[in-house]
């Protein structure tokens, strides 16, 4: 092993262990817990709230009583076409008594919301509706006619249908681009909660003078990149023990509601059906090189961070900064989300190129594309960028915090060059003049 | 071996317009131990930074162990900062091997060494201690520990004896001195004179940012003609003996002073013992260190508000 891994491994080692032995870390591991909860309890309250509001829509129909049993037919063939969550409102049946109905009185009834009525005979119905451009109204269109072309056809036998699968030909596009959209969204939320961390990490050294040990005693680079590797090591120590208890709560699952779940013959083939969508570059592939890229991206997201809080001369100015850092990652996370949406497109190839977003969009990719290759010179660029970050922070940390100046101001840098130029000058001036 | 384990040349260093360091050079002898005095500001603490290359010189250069740049030669420097700072989390058996291991030593042995170090110098009960837990001369000794447990030729201690307790100095003197018979050079900054006197080959005395002076502690203490403390039998005429003694001679109490050149001593002896004025008590003795120091700082300082040119003075002083 080199010196300069070798250093980078005593700092890694040093802030691993300074992070993770001590009880605020067991807070931070278990920080998820909250939001499974809260998410639970949010799901839970959505799922009832939308179970409550399901049944109060409705569409009426104010007809003859001889004609209801044809409309009701032809509603339930018609309703068999649609998926459950386009299905129009159920309808409600009113027969016409005497005098004319008045279809506004009928959507005035509380307790449910009306989106139309028709009313008249079925030849020339006076169809209410709420929204002009509504399918409320198209669909009682569509009702009627269905009844009027059944009376003029007579009983006809329906189709007998035979219903294939075209899973074999592979996985549609649209759900590989769902499953790249999945992907830049865990990347870009495992980013957001766990490389934030490393904006504050040099504070501590600033704060308790170690910094002069470490930079008399090692490279800063080492110092740098040691540090952001002790912070990935918590990332994926993070990532592992959730990993984990995902594995174990989906075996107990498994293991406590087996015969009932098999029994739902539905569900199971629609679990059948989502696992048997594959990304372009096939699962195994896919899982590994977006764990990579959650690697890199970490690392990009991480130096960048680092490097700007070392900068920082006080917890303020470093509290000051998240704000701009998780704008920063959200930025990175849309343009990804976009470029995963449309890709081939000059977006996508934008975002894969630019380095900061390059890990979300090139994982997006391997679900769409299956080339490989084209990974592994992402992840170089991508590495090399990471070197370039963390050299910059370097130099800028030594030119502007070790120098004593404590000033990141760029600028007044500037400003002493001249007036060291200027000293010169005059310097040389005065030697130069015989007086 | 090389002759030399430091060779700073020309170190010129700016905070913003001011020039904080001025052409400092540094040259120390392997084996020797070094000290570079100077009043609080002077610019210290930024020359040994530059030396070690923890910060880059705007001009100038520094080379250790031959011709070797500093960053390439780490792991044969041991360095206590004039910052102290240790993780105050880690045990001190810890901090010390993590010291060590930074400047390659295995962690392992860096513990043996370091529970080694801290029972020859008084420290057992806290081996296993957290950091901050200890007081702050404690922390100290813990951090001076941690800079040299991986043996280094050349070891830089900034300000070493400020915070420690006269027992601890003591300690630190005894340190100081084995690493140098272990075959270490030694490069120390102080402001406390006593210290210097006592440990230094040789020394450099930097005031206003620049080096005022460079030399053994004789030399130093040659740059003052010698004292003459003279005390006439008791019935002697004061005239007599102003007439007797050089010019600048004062009276206190029943003593003279006076300052002396060393080609003035016998004939003054010898005024003295003819006249027959008596000798009740008599005493030439060269100034301490203290006293050149404070001489060379005042004259720097004179300088400066006399508005002489720097480069004057430094060739008078040298």
């Amino acid at each position: 092993m080199t010196p300069f891994l070798k250093n980078m491994f005593v700092i890694a080692r040093r802030d691993f262990l300074a992070i993770v032995a001590t009880p605020t870390f067991l807070l931070f591991l278990l920080a998820p817990l909250f939001m499974v909860g809260m998410g639970l309890a949010g799901g839970m309250g959505a799922s009832q709230l939308a179970d409550s509001t399901r049944g109060t829509g409705r569409i009426v129909a104010v007809v003859d009583a001889a004609d209801v049993e044809e409309l009701r037919a032809a509603d339930r063939r018609l309703r068999d076409a649609f998926t459950r969550g386009d299905a129009p409102p159920p309808l409600e049946y009113r027969i016409a008594g005497q005098g004319a109905p008045d279809p506004l009185a009928i959507t005035r009834e509380k307790g449910t919301d009306t989106y139309a009525v028709m009313t008249g005979p079925l030849a020339s119905p006076r169809i209410v509706e709420r929204n002009a451009d509504g399918g409320s109204g198209r669909y009682l269109t569509l009702l009627v006619n269905q009844v009027l072309r059944d009376r003029a056809a007579g009983e006809i036998a329906p189709a007998k249908p035979r219903f294939e699968s075209i899973q074999r030909g592979g996985t549609s596009i649209a759900v590989q681009q769902s499953l790249g959209f999945g992907a830049v969204f865990i990347i870009f939320l495992l980013t957001l909660l766990l490389a934030g961390q490393t904006v504050s990490s040099l504070a501590e050294e600033k704060g308790n003078k170690v910094i002069e040990i470490l930079a008399a005693a090692v490279p800063l680079e080492s110092v740098f990149l040691g540090k952001l590797l002790g912070f990935l090591g918590v990332a994926v120590l993070f990532i592992a023990f959730w990993m984990a208890m995902a594995l174990a709560g989906g075996l107990i699952a498994a293991m406590q509601i087996d015969a009932a779940t098999l029994a739902t013959a539905q569900s199971a083939g629609e679990a059948a059906a989502a696992l048997g969508a594959a990304p372009a570059t096939g699962w195994p592939f896919f899982l590994g090189i977006g764990f990579v890229y959650f690697i890199l991206s970490f690392l990009l997201l991480g130096a960048v961070f680092l490097g700007v809080g070392a900068q920082a001369a006080t917890v303020r100015e470093i509290q000051m900064l998240s704000l701009p850092i998780t704008i920063f990652q959200v930025g990175m996370f849309s343009l990804s989300t976009a470029a995963a949406s449309a890709p081939g497109s000059t977006l996508s190839t934008v975002a894969q190129i630019f380095p900061f977003s390059s890990p979300l969009a090139m994982a997006a990719r391997a679900a769409t594309d299956d080339s490989k290759a084209v990974h592994l010179l992402a992840l170089g660029w991508q590495a090399i960028w990471v070197a370039l970050v963390i050299f910059l922070s370097v130099r800028l940390f030594r030119a502007g915090v070790l120098s004593g100046g404590g000033s990141w101001k760029f600028w007044r840098r500037r400003g002493r060059a001249a007036a060291i130029a200027a000293n010169a000058a005059s310097a040389t001036a005065q030697a130069t003049d015989p007086h | 071996m090389n002759d030399y384990s430091v060779e700073a040349t020309g170190l010129t260093k700016y905070f913003g317009d001011f020039k904080a360091v001025d052409r400092v050079s540094l040259t120390v002898p392997t084996g020797s131990i070094y000290g570079v005095l100077g009043p609080n500001g002077a610019g210290k603490t930024t020359s040994l930074r530059m030396t070690l290359g923890i910060i880059d010189p705007d001009e100038g250069s520094s080379r250790l162990f031959g011709d070797q740049r500093p960053q390439a030669v780490r792991h044969r420097i041991g360095y206590l900062p004039e910052e102290r700072g240790l993780y105050p989390g880690m045990k001190a058996r810890e901090a010390i091997a993590f010291m060590g291991a930074l400047r390659g030593l295995d962690w392992s042995e860096g513990r043996r060494r370091a529970a080694t170090f801290m029972t020859e110098l008084g420290l057992e009960r806290v081996i296993d201690e957290k950091v901050r837990k200890m007081s702050k001369g404690m922390a100290q000794m813990i951090q001076l520990i941690g800079s040299i447990v991986h043996a280094p030729d050349l070891i830089v201690l900034d300000e070493p004896f400020s915070g420690l307790d006269p027992v601890n100095q003591e300690r630190l003197e005894m340190l100081v001195r084995r690493e140098r018979d272990r075959g270490a050079t030694i490069l120390f900054s102080t402001h406390v004179m006593a210290h210097a006197e006592r440990l230094c080959d040789r020394l450099a005395i930097i005031a206003r940012s620049q080096r005022r002076f460079e030399g053994t502690v004789d030399d130093a203490r040659a740059l003052l003609p010698m004292q003459v403390r003279y005390t006439p039998r008791a019935d002697a005429d004061p005239g007599a003996i102003a007439a007797l003694l050089p010019a600048g001679a004062e009276m206190r109490g029943d003593s003279w002073f006076f300052p002396i050149e060393d080609a003035d001593v016998e004939p003054l002896l010898a005024r003295i013992t003819g006249s027959g004025l008596g000798v009740a008590g008599l005493s030439i003795t060269r100034p301490a260190l203290h006293d050149a120091f404070v001489h060379i700082v005042r004259q720097v300082d004179a300088s400066f508000e006399a508005d002489a040119s720097n480069d004057a003075v430094e060739e008078a002083l040298a």
